[in-house]
């Protein structure tokens, strides 16, 4: 039996413990709704355009908010993705955060009741005016989480597409000339592959094998086609033309050594190391990469658009969204404002960015007009194709499983169709 | 302060301090209820509410945010018939073969090699400069371990298949993280090579707790090297093999980190263990009642391990002290 006194001893033990966990267990911050401070959460590398063009924003913001004080938090994309939806419920959510787009994220979230409507605002602001309609595709989500419609939920401030870098040097070496159509593509990867070199740099561990599979799909698809996959405005049949051409030429490219077998565990930087040391002349890629191949590339090279295709990999940039319990939405409002502005936007085009709303003559650099004039020419033919793995939860792990083993030969394209059309199905249902 | 074994009885035999009982009424875990108390607390609510929440979270449909919907037992039959889970178990037998089994023998064998042969020959200084060598990658954060083995075993240029290549044994390469074939034996040997140092410094102090006359006694009887090893070394520290296998039986199954460094899973699911499942279903297709059903099983499995785990030990050292329970 415990004494009195021993007794009261574990009471208190037991009432500062109790405490203490829960202190523990309880918000850190509860935020500041004093107009005084703009929490804000992004994720872009320290040297890329977008980060280089924030920081000239917050800069901005602070000169222009005298007494408000910008509280930058720097997040890893994967750190974001995977918590947001319990941080949005929190309080600790930020006033202002950068978040992916797509059904099975931003829409996922505004379906939730998790972000802020700004429809208003995008009006009154003229956003929207600004941002064409394939950018704008990803800031608009219906009732069901669906893009290309409804209510504003994001703001981008840049654009994003897929295009073929190419090492000039090794063309040259080999006499092969920029190709032009998509005939003259293979022929110089079979050329690359008689000297004994495989030419496409590949990462099957990450979005990049998927990434090239879906570009041959689209090179026989068409908007509707797309919007049946991309937006559920029809049945999306994996064993159709398209996508039966995407999955056995990719495949026969595994089997010709355009792509390395060995490139099933690679991951996407080693495929961009590989490109920038020189080992593989070709990357098919995302704009993504265009700042640090300009910054750490020690040879000659160029970009162009995947040939014999009006479709490619694209969107816009990932978004500013404002969760629903910010406490600073005016001071996020003003923000994102200062991002659209040319200052801002001509900034990113230099520092080798897609900007949305640049002004043309004010972007200098000769390789950055090169890359916002090939985006101009998807976007005048409609061609910013999204991403293949935006349709449903968990559908990228899907599509990174199943590309591996068409490149192990574990399956046949007629297998993969199958995998993947029993997982796109299911996740667009459980949705 | 005189310390008896009571045996039989009807509590059964306990160890009681005699000394104490005669000077102080009160019953010594009378006293030590209080220090047990916030650890208690702490275990509550961390691991105890947790579970029984995440428990609760199985039995329904949720997407991690909004309301969750009942589903009674729709997530655990689901999880029957998932063949990707089943796949996920299986490797993680695989996993226990790699991280308990063969580094408890490996740590057997090393250990008495590094006390009886190297700490006697070349001085226990070595001996230990050794032993600290095979626990460093007990140290090492996993993700970094994780990333220099794969610049190691990668296809290209990465260290083994260049080593395999400079020694004429070109013909070895392989794709060691990207082939389905041999990628879980690969993360297989990633994890010997982690876990390996953990029972080494377990048994080497267990070793040195050995009474030296034991093994000077069987010397004088004639006994080789292997006799005094099966004959005393395994006997005298059984209770330190059974703590490692436990310990390393439950980190195999939740081994989570290097898989998802190495492999994230593949190829094809090829390197797919329950935890890593668990996160992809919580995480990346927001299926968090299903999830929480894969964790709910895969506590369930561990703690039943663990509880016959530790019953068998006791059962083995009370036989050893002739307790009767």
């Amino acid at each position: 039996m415990l004494t009195a006194r021993s007794r009261v001893m574990a009471a208190a033990a037991a009432v500062v413990s109790t405490t203490l966990l829960l202190a523990s267990c309880g918000d850190s911050d509860s935020g500041s709704s004093d107009g005084k401070t703009l929490k804000l959460w992004h994720y872009e590398g320290p040297d890329s355009a977008m980060a280089v063009a924030w920081n000239a924003a917050i800069k901005e913001f602070e000169k222009t908010h005298p007494g408000v004080k910008v509280k930058f938090e720097e997040k890893g994309f994967e750190q974001i993705q995977k918590t947001a939806p319990m941080v949005l419920n929190s309080n600790d959510a930020p006033d202002l955060m950068e978040y992916n787009k797509g059904n099975a994220t931003a829409g996922h979230l505004s379906q939730q009741g998790l972000l802020t409507d700004l429809s208003a605002e995008v009006t009154e602001r003229g956003w929207d005016k600004k941002l064409s309609a394939g950018v704008r595709t990803t800031s608009q989500y219906d009732a069901k989480g669906v893009m290309g419609s409804g209510k504003w939920y994001g703001i981008p401030n840049y654009a994003e597409y897929t295009m073929v870098f190419y090492n000039k040097d090794l063309f040259a070496k080999y006499k092969i000339a920029e190709p032009k159509t998509f005939d003259e593509l293979t022929a110089a990867m079979d050329t690359f592959v008689d000297e004994g070199i495989t030419p496409l740099a590949n990462a099957g561990a990450e979005y990049m094998a998927q990434q090239y599979l879906y570009q041959l799909a689209l090179s026989k698809a068409d908007r509707a086609w797309v919007d049946s996959y991309e937006l559920y405005k029809g049945k999306s049949d994996f064993h159709d033309a398209a996508w039966t051409y995407g999955a056995e030429t990719f495949a026969d490219w595994v089997k010709k050594g355009y792509i390395s077998k060995k490139s099933t565990g690679t991951k996407a930087e080693d495929a961009g190391v590989s490109f920038m040391q020189g080992k593989s002349p070709i990357l098919f890629s995302g704009s993504w990469w265009y700042g640090r191949f300009a910054a750490e590339n020690k040879f000659d090279w160029g970009t162009f658009l995947w040939p014999g295709s009006n479709m490619t990999l694209g969107s816009g940039g990932n978004l500013w969204v404002v969760p629903k319990g910010a406490k600073n939405k005016e001071l996020a409002y003003d923000f994102i404002d200062i991002t659209m502005s040319k200052k801002i936007q001509n900034l990113l085009g230099n520092k080798g960015g897609v900007p949305v709303a640049a002004d043309p003559a004010a972007i200098t650099d000769p390789q950055a007009k090169g890359l916002i004039a090939d985006f101009n020419t998807l976007s005048e033919r409609d061609g910013l194709a999204f991403y293949p793995d935006w349709p449903a939860p968990g559908f990228y792990d899907v599509l990174v499983s199943e590309t591996q083993k068409l490149i192990t030969g574990s399956a046949k394209p007629d297998a993969y169709l199958d995998a993947v059309q029993s997982a796109y199905d299911k996740g667009v249902r459980d949705q | 302060m005189t310390v008896t074994v009571e045996r039989g009885g009807r509590g059964g035999g306990r160890i009681v301090e005699a000394h104490h009982r005669a000077k102080s009424p009160r019953r010594p875990r009378d006293s030590y209820a209080l220090f047990l108390l916030p650890g208690a607390l702490a275990f509550l609510a961390i691991v105890i509410v947790p579970f029984l929440m995440n428990t609760g979270v199985s039995f329904t449909e949720w997407q991690g945010v909004g309301s969750p919907k009942w589903a009674g037992l729709a997530n655990y039959r689901e999880l029957m018939d998932d063949a990707e889970f089943w796949a996920s178990f299986r490797h993680s037998l695989f996993m226990v073969l790699a991280m308990a089994a063969v580094p408890t023998l490996l740590g057997l064998v090393l250990a008495a090699a590094l006390f009886d042969f190297v700490g006697k020959h070349f001085g226990s200084r070595t001996a230990a400069v050794l032993r600290a060598c095979f626990y460093l990658p007990q140290v090492l954060p996993i993700a970094v371990a994780g990333i220099v083995w794969s610049w190691i075993l990668a296809p290209d240029n990465g260290s083994l298949n260049e080593l395999l290549k400079a020694i004429g044994l070109g013909s070895l390469q392989q794709d060691w993280l990207g082939d389905p074939d041999i990628a879980l034996y690969t993360v297989m040997g990633v994890m010997v090579w982690v876990q390996l140092g953990f029972p080494l410094v377990i048994f080497m102090a267990g070793l040195q707790r050995v009474d030296p006359q034991l093994y000077e006694a069987a010397e004088l009887d004639g006994a080789g090297w292997w006799r005094r090893f099966w004959h005393v070394t395994l006997p005298q520290i059984r209770p330190e093999i059974y703590v490692v296998l436990l310990w390393c039986t439950i980190a195999a199954l939740k081994v989570f980190g290097a898989v998802y460094v190495l492999t994230k899973g593949g190829p094809g699911g090829a390197t797919n263990v329950p935890s890593y499942f668990s996160f992809t279903t919580f995480f990346e297709k927001t299926q968090v009642g299903y999830g929480a059903a894969i964790s709910t099983v895969l506590t369930v499995i561990i703690l039943v391990l663990a509880l016959v785990g530790l019953k068998l030990q006791t059962r083995a050292e009370d036989a050893e002290q002739g307790v009767v329970r």
